[in-house]
C-alpha cells in the first residue's frame, strides 16, 4: 500500500507540475509562463496594419499559437488600412473604440501618445524584454518620460547595387569594417556613369524623410533646446547631406534626374533594365529585389553610407495598448510574446525589416542564413539612433507644410541653399513649433 | 420659365395640400440625425479650439480661428489652387460630357461600345483610377511618354507629376477623366428631355445643327447644366482622395487643394477647431461663387 | 433625331467617337491586360499589351488571398440597398420640392449646399459617435443609412431638375381628364422621369459600390468588408503596390457597375417608355 500511495502522490504530483507548466513554451521567456490566468475569459482586439502576405501569416500564426497556450486570453485580429492607419486610429480613439493592442510607427505615437490615447507602459515591460532592446531604440518611443510603446521592426536607407556593373568597373563592394563615405560613394557613382547609364538612381519624389534620417550621418539634427525652447537650425551639419544629393544631381551628373521625381518602387523598372546602376532605398526593397529582378539579375545591398558616422534615425513600427483598454497586463503579456527571438524574427522576414531586439536578430541571421542581404541587414542595426525631431509636437505639421515642399523645391533647382534655409526656420515659428 | 409654371399650376393643385410634408417625410428623420446633425457639429467645431486627445475641453473661441486663417498664406495659396482646379477641372468634365452625350444621341454605328465605356471612369474605384493615371504618367515606363516617342515627340523622361510646371495640369487632366461619367449620364437624362418635335420643327423650317444646338438643345438643357456645374464644381473643390495619391499636393506644394490642407490640419495634426474653421470658409466661399454663377445664368436665359 | 447631316459632320463625328472610346478603354485594357502578368514582366520598361508570359495566379492571389467573394457580396447588397432605397425616398422628395415651393424647398437646397461643400472627413469623427450611441457601427446596415442619406442631395437636385423639366400643362390636363392624383403620376411622370431614375440609381449604386472612407471608418470585422477595403489591401505602404493582383481584383470591381447600368438602362427604357413620348 504504501508503494501504491507514494505512486499515486508522485503520479499527482506530476499531473500537477504539468499543468502549471505544460502551456508554456520552453524558450518563453519567464514574464510570460508566470502570467495570472485571469479568473474570467479576456478577449484583445489587436489593430495590425500588417499587409505582406508573409507578415500575414507571421501574425495568425502568433495570434493562434498565443491563443492555443492562453485559453482564458483571446487576442481578435482587426486588419487596418496600412495607408489609413492615422486616420482610422484617430477615429477609433475620439470614438472611444479603440483595440487594446494597437500597431503603428514611432513617428506617429508621438501625438497620440500626448492626446493621451496611449497608456503608459513603463512599468508594465518586462524586464528581459526591456534589456533585449538598445536604449537608443527605447528613446523613439518615450514621450514625457513615458514609454507608449513597444519597437518592432525597422528600416534603414541603403545603396542596393548592380553586382554585375560594378564588378565589369573593378569596383569592390563596401564590408562592415570598412563601409563607403559618401565622397566614395560620389566617386564611384561618377566612375559608373557612362554614355547609356546614370551611376545611381535616387526615387526622391518625397525626399522629407531620407534626408532628415540620412542627415545623422553628419549629425545634422536640424532641432535644437536653446534655452527650453526648440528652434531649427540650418548649418553646415544640415546641408551635407542635401548639398551632395544635389552635387550628384547637377555638378557631377551621376544622379538620373527622371528618378529624384519618382518614388522608391518607381525607379525599379530602370533599375532592372540597367539604367542605373546602384540605387537607394529603403532596405525593405530587397523584396522587390527578390520577387522582380530578372533571372540573374546579381544584385547586393551595401552596408550604411557613412558621413562622420553611419547614423540613421530610427523609426520603429509599435505596438501599443490604448488607454480606453480594460486588461493592460493581458496585454502586456500578448506584446512580450509577440516580441518572443523566433516571432519577432518571422514578422521581420514577412515585411523585409530589422527586427529590434539582439536576440531576434540572431534568429534572423539563423532562419534566412544571411541569404538576400539580411547579414547586412542585420548588422545595420546598432547604427540607428533616435534623432531630436522624433519627440516633437509640431514636427508632423513641419514636415509636411514646410519641409517637404521646400527639400522638393532645392532638389528640383528651384530655391537654392539660403533660401531653403530660411524657409526652414521661418516655417518652424509659422506652425506654432515650440 | 418653371418658376412661372408652377406659380399658375399652384392654384389648381392646392386642394392636395397634404403634399409637401407627406412626400419629404421619409427622408426627414435619417438625414437629421446622419447629416444635419454631424454638420451642425461640424460647422460649430470651427468656431471653437477643439483639438485631438482624450477627455479635451473645448471652448469656443468665436473668431478666433478666421483671424488666424486670414494671415495664413500657405491656406490661401491652397485656396487658390483649389479655385483654379475645380473651374477648370468642371469645364473640362463638361465639355467632354456634352460632347459625348450629344454625340451618343446621334445616329452612328459602334455607339453601344462608348454607351458602355462612358460610365468607365466612374464605375472604377477611385483609388484604382488614381494608381493607374499615376502609371501613365510615369516617365519611363508610362503609357504617355511611350505613346509620345512612338508618335516622334521628343518627350525624353518628363515625369509628367513631379515637374513644377506639368503636375498641376497633369491632375486636372485626371480630374476632368474621372468626372466626366456622371456628367455624361446627367446631361444624357437632361438631352432626352427635350421634345424631339422642336427639333424637328427646327430643321424643317432650315436651321443648321448649330442653330439648333444654340437655340433649342441649350435652353432646354440650362437648368441640368447648372445642376450638373454646380455639383461638379463643389465636388472637385472638396475632393483630395485623387490628388494624394497622385501627388499628395507636391511637388512642392503645387498641387496642394484646400480639402487636403484642411484634412491634413485636422486629421494629421489634430487640429480639429482649426480644420473645421476652414470648412466653413471653403462653404461660403463657393456658396458666394456658386451664387454668382447661378445669377448670371438666369439673367442670360431670360 | 437630326436626319440630313453632311459626309464631313458624319466623318468628324466616327473620329470623335473614336476618341473617346481610346480616351476611355484604355484603363479598362490596361486592367485586363497586367491581371494577366506576372511579378517580374510588371516592371518591365518597355510593357506590351499582351502579356509575354499571361498567368493567372494573380487572380488565384486575389481570390484566396482575400475574401473578395465574401466582400463583393457585402458591396452588392449595400450598392442595390442604396439604389433602391435612395430612390425611394428621393423620387417623392423630388417631386414634391419641384412642385411646391415651400421654405422646405429653401431649406433643402440650404442642405444640399453646405452638406456638399462642408468637408466630409471633418463631420467623419460627430457622425461616428453618433452612429456609436445607436449601435451602428461594424453593421452593413448603420453604412446603408450613411450612404442613403449622403446620397440624397445629388439625387434630390438631379430628380428635382428633371421634374421640372416635365411642363405643369401635362399634369393639369391629365387631372382635368379626370385622372387621380396617383394616375397621373403613374402613367405620365414616372415615364418621363425614367431617365432621371436612371441617374439616381446609377449614383446610389456607385456610390455604394465605392465608397471607402466612411466604410473604412464604420466597419471593423473582416466579415463585413466591402470591396473598396479589400482592393486597399493590395496597396502597400511606401507606394509599394501588388499591381498583378490588384488589377485581377480591380477588375472584378469594375464589372458590376457596368453590368448594373446595362441592365437598369434596358430595363427602363423598355419597361417605362410605353407612353413613347420621347426618343
Amino acid at each position: 500500500m504504501n508503494k501504491q500511495i507514494r505512486a499515486s502522490i508522485a503520479t499527482l504530483a506530476v499531473a500537477i507540475l504539468t499543468a502549471a507548466c505544460g502551456s508554456a513554451n520552453p524558450a518563453a521567456s519567464p514574464a510570460a509562463s508566470v502570467a495570472a490566468t485571469p479568473a474570467t475569459p479576456v478577449t484583445l482586439q489587436f489593430a495590425s496594419f500588417a499587409w505582406q502576405k508573409a507578415t500575414v501569416d507571421a501574425h495568425n500564426k502568433i495570434v493562434s499559437d498565443w491563443n492555443a497556450a492562453h485559453p482564458n486570453i483571446t487576442v481578435k485580429i482587426v486588419t487596418v488600412d496600412v495607408n489609413s492607419v492615422h486616420d482610422k486610429l484617430l477615429t477609433t480613439f475620439q470614438g472611444g473604440t479603440a483595440a487594446d493592442i494597437v500597431h503603428d510607427e514611432s513617428a506617429d505615437i508621438g501625438g497620440f501618445s500626448g492626446q493621451g490615447f496611449l497608456a503608459d507602459l513603463t512599468p508594465l515591460i518586462p524586464a528581459e524584454l526591456k534589456s533585449d532592446i538598445p536604449q537608443g531604440i527605447w528613446d523613439t518611443v518615450t514621450f514625457g518620460g513615458k514609454i507608449t510603446g513597444v519597437p518592432t521592426i525597422l528600416q534603414t536607407y541603403s545603396v542596393f547595387v548592380n553586382k554585375k556593373m560594378l564588378g565589369d568597373a573593378n569596383i569592390t563592394l563596401p564590408t562592415a569594417a570598412s563601409p563607403w563615405t559618401w565622397d566614395k560613394f560620389a566617386e564611384v557613382s561618377k566612375q559608373l556613369t557612362t554614355g547609356d547609364r546614370f551611376g545611381v538612381g535616387w526615387g526622391l519624389k518625397s525626399p522629407a524623410a531620407t534626408v532628415m534620417s540620412m542627415s545623422l550621418n553628419f549629425n545634422g539634427l536640424f532641432f535644437y533646446n536653446e534655452g527650453g525652447k526648440n528652434v531649427v537650425k540650418f548649418g553646415p551639419a544640415e546641408q551635407q547631406v542635401l548639398k551632395r544629393i544635389y552635387s550628384l544631381a547637377y555638378t557631377d551628373k551621376s544622379l538620373s534626374p527622371t528618378t529624384l521625381g519618382q518614388s522608391g518602387p518607381e525607379i525599379l523598372p530602370g533599375f532592372f533594365a540597367g539604367k542605373y546602376a546602384m540605387i537607394v532605398g529603403g532596405n525593405y526593397v530587397a523584396q522587390q529585389m527578390v520577387e522582380q529582378a530578372p533571372a540573374g539579375f546579381d544584385w547586393a545591398m551595401l552596408p550604411l553610407l557613412k558621413g562622420d558616422t553611419q547614423a540613421q534615425s530610427a523609426n520603429p513600427q509599435t505596438l501599443s495598448i490604448s488607454t480606453q483598454s480594460k486588461n493592460p497586463k493581458e496585454a502586456m503579456q500578448f506584446i512580450a510574446y509577440y516580441m518572443q527571438a523566433n516571432n519577432l524574427a518571422s514578422v521581420a522576414i514577412g515585411d523585409w525589416l530589422i527586427p529590434v531586439s539582439t536576440s531576434a536578430g540572431k534568429a534572423v541571421t539563423t532562419i534566412t542564413g544571411g541569404k538576400n542581404s539580411w547579414d547586412v541587414n542585420v548588422a545595420s542595426a546598432p547604427s540607428l539612433k533616435i534623432a531630436p525631431f522624433q519627440t516633437l509636437d509640431a514636427y508632423a505639421q513641419w514636415k509636411t507644410q514646410i519641409a517637404q515642399p521646400g527639400f522638393q523645391q532645392y532638389l528640383a533647382n528651384k530655391i537654392d541653399l539660403a533660401t531653403l534655409g530660411t524657409q526652414l526656420i521661418d516655417g518652424w515659428t509659422k506652425v506654432g513649433g515650440k | 420659365m418653371s418658376v412661372a409654371v408652377a406659380t399658375r399650376g399652384g392654384a389648381s393643385m392646392r386642394r392636395l395640400r397634404a403634399g409637401p410634408l407627406f412626400f419629404l417625410l421619409p427622408a426627414l428623420i435619417p438625414v437629421v440625425l446622419f447629416s444635419v446633425l454631424p454638420l451642425a457639429q461640424g460647422i460649430y467645431l470651427g468656431f471653437t479650439d477643439a483639438k485631438a486627445g482624450i477627455n479635451v475641453d473645448l471652448a469656443p473661441n468665436w473668431l478666433d480661428n478666421y483671424t488666424r486663417l486670414l494671415s495664413n498664406d500657405l491656406f490661401w495659396q491652397s485656396f487658390q489652387i483649389g479655385i483654379i482646379w475645380a473651374v477648370t477641372t468642371t469645364f473640362l468634365q463638361y465639355i467632354l460630357g456634352l460632347g459625348l452625350a450629344i454625340l451618343m444621341e446621334q445616329r452612328l454605328r459602334f455607339l453601344w461600345i462608348v454607351r458602355i465605356l462612358a460610365l468607365v471612369p466612374w464605375a472604377i474605384p477611385p483609388v484604382i483610377v488614381a494608381i493607374m493615371w499615376r502609371l501613365v504618367y510615369q516617365p519611363d515606363i508610362g503609357l504617355l511618354n511611350q505613346a509620345l516617342r512612338g508618335i516622334g515627340v521628343p518627350i525624353g523622361e518628363l515625369n509628367w507629376l513631379a515637374d513644377f510646371n506639368t503636375a498641376f495640369p497633369a491632375v486636372i487632366v485626371v480630374g476632368a477623366w474621372a468626372g466626366m461619367a456622371q456628367t455624361t449620364v446627367a446631361l444624357t437624362a437632361g438631352l432626352k428631355g427635350i421634345p424631339v418635335e422642336l427639333h424637328e420643327a427646327a430643321a424643317s423650317d432650315g436651321a443648321t445643327a448649330w442653330q439648333r444646338f444654340r437655340h433649342i438643345t441649350w435652353p432646354q438643357l440650362r437648368p441640368v447644366t447648372d445642376a450638373i456645374v454646380s455639383l461638379n464644381f463643389i465636388w472637385n473643390f472638396n475632393s483630395f482622395g485623387l490628388v494624394y495619391v497622385l501627388t499628395e499636393g507636391g511637388p512642392g506644394g503645387k498641387t496642394m487643394v484646400p480639402a487636403l490642407f484642411a484634412y491634413n490640419e485636422g486629421f494629421k495634426y489634430g487640429h480639429f477647431g482649426y480644420a473645421a474653421a476652414m470648412g466653413n470658409v471653403m462653404v461660403i466661399v463657393v456658396l458666394a461663387l456658386l451664387y454668382i454663377y447661378l445669377r448670371s445664368g438666369r439673367r442670360g436665359v431670360e | 433625331m437630326i436626319h440630313r447631316r453632311s459626309r464631313r459632320a458624319t466623318v468628324l463625328q466616327y473620329v470623335a467617337l473614336l476618341g473617346f472610346i481610346a480616351f476611355l478603354s484604355f484603363p479598362l485594357l490596361w486592367m485586363l491586360s497586367t491581371s494577366f502578368k506576372g511579378p517580374r514582366e510588371l516592371v518591365a520598361l518597355i510593357p506590351s499589351l499582351i502579356p509575354v508570359a499571361p498567368t493567372l495566379e494573380n487572380y488565384g492571389t486575389a481570390f484566396s488571398e482575400q475574401d473578395l467573394v465574401q466582400s463583393a457580396r457585402n458591396s452588392l447588397q449595400l450598392s442595390l440597398g442604396n439604389a433602391i432605397l435612395t430612390v425611394l425616398v428621393a423620387l417623392p422628395a423630388a417631386y414634391g420640392l419641384a412642385r411646391y415651393a415651400t421654405i422646405l424647398r429653401r431649406l433643402t437646397m440650404g442642405w444640399i449646399l453646405v452638406s456638399q461643400i462642408f468637408p466630409l472627413i471633418l463631420i467623419i469623427i460627430p457622425l461616428f459617435l453618433i452612429l456609436k450611441t445607436l449601435h451602428l457601427l461594424d453593421s452593413l446596415s448603420g453604412l446603408l443609412i450613411v450612404y442613403l442619406v449622403w446620397s440624397l442631395p445629388f439625387t434630390l437636385w438631379m430628380l428635382q431638375t428633371y421634374v421640372k423639366a416635365i411642363p405643369l400643362e401635362l399634369e393639369e390636363a391629365a387631372s382635368i381628364d379626370g385622372a387621380g392624383r396617383l394616375r397621373i403620376l403613374r402613367s405620365i411622370i414616372l415615364p418621363l422621369l425614367a431617365p432621371g431614375i436612371v441617374v439616381a440609381a446609377l449614383f446610389a449604386f456607385i456610390s455604394g459600390w465605392n465608397e471607402f472612407f466612411f466604410a473604412l471608418v464604420v466597419l471593423q470585422s473582416p466579415e463585413h468588408a466591402t470591396l473598396p477595403l479589400t482592393l486597399a489591401r493590395f496597396i502597400g505602404a511606401e507606394g509599394v503596390v501588388r499591381l498583378g493582383p490588384l488589377a485581377a481584383a480591380s477588375l472584378v470591381a469594375t464589372l458590376p457597375s457596368l453590368v448594373f447600368f446595362a441592365i437598369i438602362q434596358r430595363h427602363l427604357r423598355s419597361g417605362l417608355l410605353a407612353g413613347g413620348v420621347k426618343g
